[in-house]
């Protein structure tokens, strides 16, 4: 008759497959052969780890919809441009030419705030270039420019740097604790 | 009878007692010690890198919108000192981190049917891109076409454009971006966020919004060849013959 297998045996803590011979889980380092004392202050040790773990994951969440809400805003006012820059220029023949800019920028954004969800900074990156490039566009367009607007300008800008540095936090949160 | 795995390779010493152990095994089932060096590197400082980054593509961004936007600069001359700039400033970035740039450079994994594979995919990349653009009916106003007036007629005029639009960018656009900016945000964010981030800023620097259809998935497709091949080299080529193509099609 072949021998019976011998049965499994798991590890108290990470509940993984062990060998009958192991001194510590070779998955969790969880000492098997140690005494209650310290087996129970492993335990404890590993909920620590796991809770702190879960808390930064949640500041984490936190942070990436706060920069969320940045951007749809940024969307919003794109969009809201467009709205009464539409009714403003109604029997313009260049309202289309005003128009058809602001609600596409507004749409970028929405996508960007949807996205950014998953990867932060190549949203806000990617969000401050085309916001920079399309004023150097409107600049060059229509060269006077009002204190209104330029204050309006940084202060987006400004949002957005804060976005992207956020982001850049979010970033090393994850990689020093392998969290994707 | 069950397998020996004393046989298999996937085993490792222990770092502190140095009994055989599984290669999958984050802790030694004897001493208990932990196997994976946590974050022995020295922290990264992450915004400063992001603002040296800035740094790179703010003085590429700054001569381009020049080039783009103010008349008086649009001479032959200028357009000259501004690759002259973006060159120097490609090299000067990518030598900040010589030490660990360096292996980008070298070409190990070379083989032929490689590289004339990336050469056609270029090839027949940049006659899709200009046909569809011809089809749309698009004028995409571009330094190169500058170059083609400003040099066109003489056989030397020739050499030129073929130097300034394919020789040139593909070497020192490489190395700036696949190379230094690519690095850069490896150390940043995870490897898609990097390849993605590059990919705009590179499609940006265009300053074309029209462009930016063919000119993304190009630059992604780049991304994604130096990632997985590790070497600048077979972008180059891939990026020279995109370049040479077009070209062609303006000489023609």
């Amino acid at each position: 008759m072949p021998p019976a297998p011998p049965p499994i045996i798991r590890c108290d803590a990470c509940f993984k497959e062990i060998e009958n011979e192991d001194v510590f889980c070779g998955h969790c380092g969880y000492p098997l052969k140690g005494t209650k004392v310290e087996q129970s202050s492993f335990i404890s040790k590993q909920n620590k780890v796991d809770y702190y773990k879960a808390e930064i994951k949640k500041k984490v969440e936190n942070r990436i919809d706060k920069g969320a809400t940045t951007l749809f805003c940024l969307a919003g006012l794109f969009i809201l441009a467009a709205i009464i820059g539409f009714f403003k220029l109604q029997d313009n023949p260049q309202v289309l030419a005003f128009v058809i800019p602001y609600l596409f920028l507004g749409i970028i954004f929405l996508l960007l705030g949807e996205y950014s969800k998953k990867k932060p900074l190549v949203c806000f990156v990617s969000g401050l270039c085309l916001y920079i490039i399309a004023e150097l566009y409107d600049i060059v367009e229509n060269p006077q420019a009002s204190l209104l607007g330029i204050i309006t300008i940084i202060i987006i800008i400004v949002f957005l740097v804060l976005g992207i540095k956020s982001a850049v936090e979010i970033e090393q949160i994850k990689k020093e604790n392998n969290i994707s | 009878m069950l397998p020996v795995d004393d046989e298999l390779p996937d085993k490792k010493s222990c770092i502190q007692c140095g009994k055989l152990i599984q290669q999958n095994r984050d802790f030694c089932n004897q001493c208990g010690a932990r196997q994976s060096v946590q974050n022995s590197t020295k922290p990264v400082n992450s915004w400063g890198l992001l603002q040296q980054a800035g740094l790179f593509f703010g003085i590429d961004i700054v001569v381009c919108a020049l080039a783009q936007f103010v008349d008086a600069l649009k001479t032959f001359s200028f357009f000259l000192f501004s690759d002259i700039i973006m060159a120097i400033s490609a090299v000067l970035f990518f030598c900040i981190n010589w030490k660990e740039n360096k292996i980008l450079l070298t070409w190990h994994n070379f083989s032929w049917q490689k590289l004339a594979a990336y050469g056609a995919i270029a090839i027949a990349g940049q006659v899709l891109v200009h046909y569809s653009v011809d089809w749309l009916n698009l004028v995409v106003y571009s330094k190169d076409e500058d170059y083609v007036q400003h040099l066109n007629g003489s056989f030397l005029g020739a050499f030129f454009v073929v130097f300034f639009t394919a020789v040139m960018p593909a070497i020192f656009e490489e190395l700036g971006y696949r190379g230094y900016l690519l690095q850069t945000l490896l150390k940043i964010a995870d490897k898609e966020q990097a390849i993605y981030i590059t990919s705009f800023l590179f499609a940006f620097i265009h300053m074309s919004f029209i462009s930016l259809f063919w000119l993304i998935p190009f630059a992604l497709f780049l991304g994604f060849v130096r990632i997985k091949e590790n070497t600048l080299w077979y972008g180059v080529f891939f990026h020279f013959c995109f370049n040479l193509t077009a070209c062609i099609f303006q000489l023609l």
